[in-house]
C-alpha cells in the first residue's frame, strides 16, 4: 500500500483492491478494540478485574431482602470468597419457610443444619435436596439457585437452617460503636508493606473504654487465599518469612475476608503493646504476606 | 531503527547457489549503524537476563528475532531477487523483545513459551505497516514502535505490557546500564547525525516532565510503594532507561524521521510536547509508557508537514518562491487524500493510537493491576 497517486488505487487490480479494503476494516476494527469503548476488549480478550459491583457493608446480610450489598460504593477489587450469614430458620415438623434471598453476585449458598429426631430432607426448587440427612445430626448443604430461594422443610422433629452466602465482594465495616464511644482511642497503628505477597492499608489498635482492644484494618488488601491468620509479631518490621517465624508471636483472628475495612477483637490475655506489628500470615504455605510496622499514633 | 530493503543486486561478491539458481548475498558491514545498535540492544538484553531481572524468556526474544528477520528477508527476495543480511529485521526483533513483556512471565523462566501467539502478532504489527504503508519509498512508522504501541493498546493492560520505566533501585545494575544506553546512543547517533535531534527531544521532555513534577502529577507502579511523585516522578520517566532507549534507538531512525536537521528538531520536540501531553493524563505507569510509543505514532504520521515546514522556512530564506501548505482548495485535497488507503491508514494509526492512549487514563482498572491488587500477578 505504497502512497501512490490517487487514481493508481481507484485503478489497481480487484484483488488488490479487496486486499486494500480488508486491510483498512482490519485497522480500523483493531483501533475500535483498543479503544476498550463499550469493554470490548475485555469482553474479546478477558479482564484482569471483574465489573464493579457493590461492596458489602456487614457480615449479616440485610434484613428482609438480605441481599449481601447494602452500601453504596462499587468496585472492581475482590476478596478471597467468605461467607455471609443471611438467615436463621427453625421449625418443627414439615414446613414452607418463608423466602430468603441470594444476592445475584453470591457465587454459592450453603445450609449449616441441625435436627433432632427421625429424618431431615430440606429442597430449594432444585432436582437435587440442599439436605438429606438424618437425625439427630448437623451437617452442611449447598445450592447456587441466586434471587428469592423458597425452602421446602420434610422433618420429624425440631430442626435448624442457618443459611450463608459465599460472595467475593469487599466487606466495608465501620468502626464497633465502642470504638467511637467515649474512653476509646486508638492506641497505635501501621501501614502495611508486602513480604511475599502483596499487602496494603492501615493496621490500628484501639483501647475501649473497658481495657479491652480491636484491631481495625482500613482501606485493606492482602493477596488471597485461603488459611489467612492475622498475628501480632514481637518484631517492628519482619522483612522475611523466616524473620517471622523465628520470633514470638500471637494469633488475633483467622482471616476470611481479605479485602476491606475490617474490625477484629483482640483476645483477652494478649496485650498488644508488647508487639511490634501486625502480620499476615498464611498458614497453608507458612509464609508471611506481609506485614504492617506498629507505631504510636499521631 | 530500521532502513527501508531497497537494495541493487551486487553485480560482484558472494553468491548463494539455490537449485541451479545463483543468488547474490549481500552480508553486513562493519560500519553499519543498524549492527551497532544491535549490539547495544544485545548487551542489555543480557544484562536483563542477569542483573535486570528482566521478565522475558530465550524462546519469546527469539520468537520475535527469527520472525522479523525471515519476513526481512523474504519480503527483500521478493523485491529485488537478492538475499540481503537483514540487520534492519533483526533490530525490530530485538527491540520489541527488549520492551514487550506477557503478563504472568517471571524473571528466570528462561525456556517459558508464555504467550508466543502475542509476540507473534506483535511481531506481525511491527513488520506489515513496515511493507505496506509506504511514502515515497521508506516506511511512514518506526517498525518496532508501531507494533509495540498498536500491540499494547489492542491487548490491553490486563495481559500485557511494557518493560518498567525504572528497572531497579540506583546501583551498580542500573548505572551500567545507563552507561551502556548512552554510550551506545552516542556510538549509533553520532555517526547518523541524530545527535542534535536526540538533545532537542530530552531537552523539550525534561522540562515538560518537570512541569508535571512541579504541578503535582503522580503515577502507581507494580515496582514502587504507593504512588510515584515529585523529583522521583521527574527521575523515573524523564530518565527512564526505556525512554532513553526510546530517544537513541526508536525516534532516530533515518526512514522516519525528517531529511533535514531543522526538520528533525521540530519533529522532536513535537513528539516531547505529544509526549508529554498524553503523560499528563495519566496516572499509571503502563499509561505513560504507551504515552511515549504513542507520541512517535503522532509525529511520524506529521513528518511531511515538518519537511515541507522545513522546505517553506529555506524558501523564504532563499528570496524563492514560497511552497503554499496545500496545493488546492482544502476540500478537494481532503477528498483526495481520502481516496489514498495509506494515507488512511497512517491518519488512523496516529489518530487512533492518540485516542487510545488519552483513553487509558479513564481505566479504572489499570491502577488496581499496578497496586497488586487484582489478585492475580499482571505484571
Amino acid at each position: 500500500m505504497d502512497e501512490h497517486p490517487a487514481h493508481e488505487s481507484v485503478h489497481a487490480s480487484p484483488g488488490r483492491r479487496v486486499a486494500t479494503s480488508v486491510g483498512l476494516v482490519v485497522l480500523i476494527a483493531s483501533a475500535v478494540v483498543g479503544s476498550n469503548l463499550f469493554g470490548v476488549r475485555d469482553s474479546l480478550f478477558g479482564s484482569a478485574t471483574p465489573e464493579p459491583a457493590d461492596v458489602a457493608a456487614s457480615r449479616v446480610a440485610s434484613k428482609g431482602a438480605s441481599t449481601a450489598t447494602t452500601a453504596p460504593t462499587r468496585t472492581r477489587l475482590r476478596s478471597q470468597p467468605w461467607w455471609q450469614q443471611v438467615t436463621t430458620l427453625e421449625g418443627a415438623g414439615p414446613t414452607t419457610a418463608a423466602p430468603f434471598t441470594i444476592d445475584d453476585g453470591a457465587l454459592q449458598w450453603r445450609v449449616k443444619w441441625t435436627c433432632q429426631t427421625g429424618h431431615l430432607l430440606v429442597s430449594a426448587q432444585g432436582p437435587h435436596p440442599v439436605v438429606d440427612g438424618v437425625c439427630p445430626g448437623g451437617k452442611e448443604g449447598f445450592g447456587n439457585k441466586t434471587g428469592p430461594v423458597r425452602v421446602k422443610v420434610t422433618a420429624d422433629g425440631p430442626w435448624k437452617l442457618q443459611v450463608e452466602q459465599q460472595v467475593d465482594v469487599p466487606l466495608m465495616e465501620p468502626p464497633f460503636p465502642e470504638m467511637t464511644a467515649p474512653g476509646a482511642a486508638v492506641l497505635s497503628k501501621g501501614s502495611f508493606y508486602k513480604i511475599d505477597q502483596n499487602a496494603t492499608g492501615t493496621a490500628l489498635v484501639y483501647r475501649l473504654a473497658d481495657g479491652s482492644h480491636v484491631l481495625r484494618l482500613e482501606d485493606f488488601f492482602v493477596s488471597p487465599n485461603s488459611e489467612l491468620e492475622v498475628r501480632l509479631s514481637a518484631l517492628k518490621a519482619p522483612k522475611s518469612t523466616e524473620e517471622y517465624a523465628a520470633a514470638p508471636s500471637e494469633l488475633v483472628t483467622r482471616l476470611d475476608v481479605t479485602t476491606g475495612a475490617l474490625n477484629f477483637r483482640i483476645p483477652a490475655g494478649v496485650d498488644p503493646t508488647r508487639f511490634g506489628s501486625v502480620v499476615i500470615w498464611c498458614q497453608l504455605v507458612h509464609s508471611a504476606y506481609g506485614a504492617a510496622t506498629l507505631g504510636p499514633a499521631q | 531503527m530500521s532502513a527501508a530493503p531497497a537494495v541493487s543486486p551486487p553485480i560482484a561478491g558472494p553468491r548463494l547457489r539455490i537449485g541451479g539458481r545463483s543468488i547474490p548475498l549481500v552480508l553486513p558491514k562493519l560500519g553499519d549503524p543498524r549492527l551497532k545498535l544491535s549490539a547495544t540492544i544485545i548487551t542489555l538484553t543480557i544484562l536483563g537476563q542477569t542483573i535486570l531481572n528482566f521478565q522475558v524468556s530465550l524462546p519469546q526474544i527469539l520468537v520475535c528475532v527469527l520472525l522479523c528477520a525471515a519476513i526481512d528477508v523474504v519480503m527483500t527476495y521478493r523485491s529485488a531477487k537478492v538475499l540481503v543480511w537483514p540487520a534492519s529485521g533483526i533490530q525490530t526483533g530485538i527491540s520489541v523483545a527488549f520492551i514487550f513483556r506477557v503478563g504472568g512471565t517471571r524473571h528466570g523462566d528462561f525456556w517459558s513459551m508464555r504467550g508466543l501467539h502475542i509476540f507473534v502478532l506483535v511481531v506481525l504489527l511491527s513488520m506489515v505497516p513496515k511493507y505496506v504503508l509506504r511514502r515515497n519509498g521508506r516506511h511512514v512508522f518506526n517498525p518496532s514502535n508501531v507494533g509495540l504501541a498498536w500491540g499494547l493498546l489492542l491487548i490491553g493492560p490486563s495481559h500485557v505490557f511494557s518493560e518498567h520505566l525504572w528497572w531497579k533501585p540506583l546501583g551498580p545494575a542500573v548505572l551500567f546500564s545507563m552507561a551502556v544506553i548512552f554510550g551506545g546512543g552516542w556510538w549509533v547517533l553520532r555517526q547518523v547525525k541524530m545527535l542534535p535531534m536526540a538533545a532537542t527531544f530530552l531537552a523539550a521532555f525534561f522540562v515538560f516532565i518537570a512541569a508535571l513534577a512541579v504541578t503535582g502529577h503522580t503515577y502507581w507502579a507494580t515496582w514502587h510503594e504507593g504512588k510515584v511523585g515529585g523529583s522521583f516522578y521527574w527521575l523515573t520517566i524523564a530518565m527512564s532507561p526505556e525512554l532513553l532507549i526510546f530517544v537513541f534507538f526508536m525516534i532516530s531512525d533515518p526512514q522516519t524521521s525528517p531529511k533535514s536537521q531543522m526538520g528533525r528538531n521540530i519533529y522532536a520536540a513535537v513528539t516531547a510536547a505529544v509526549a508529554a501531553g498524553l503523560i499528563g493524563l495519566q496516572n499509571t505507569e503502563f499509561g505513560i509508557k504507551v504515552a511515549i510509543l504513542s507520541s512517535l505514532l503522532v509525529s511520524c504520521a506529521l513528518v511531511p508537514l515538518f519537511d515541507k515546514a522545513v522546505r517553506r522556512v529555506e524558501d523564504r530564506r532563499a528570496g524563492a518562491e514560497v511552497e503554499p501548505w496545500l496545493s488546492g482548495p482544502v476540500g478537494r485535497q481532503l477528498a483526495i487524500a481520502v481516496r489514498k488507503p495509506v494515507v488512511v491508514a497512517i491518519t488512523v494509526i496516529a489518530v487512533a493510537g492518540f485516542i487510545n492512549t488519552a483513553l487509558l487514563a479513564g481505566n479504572d482498572q489499570i491502577p488496581l493491576i499496578e497496586r497488586n491488587l487484582t489478585g492475580r500477578s499482571v505484571q
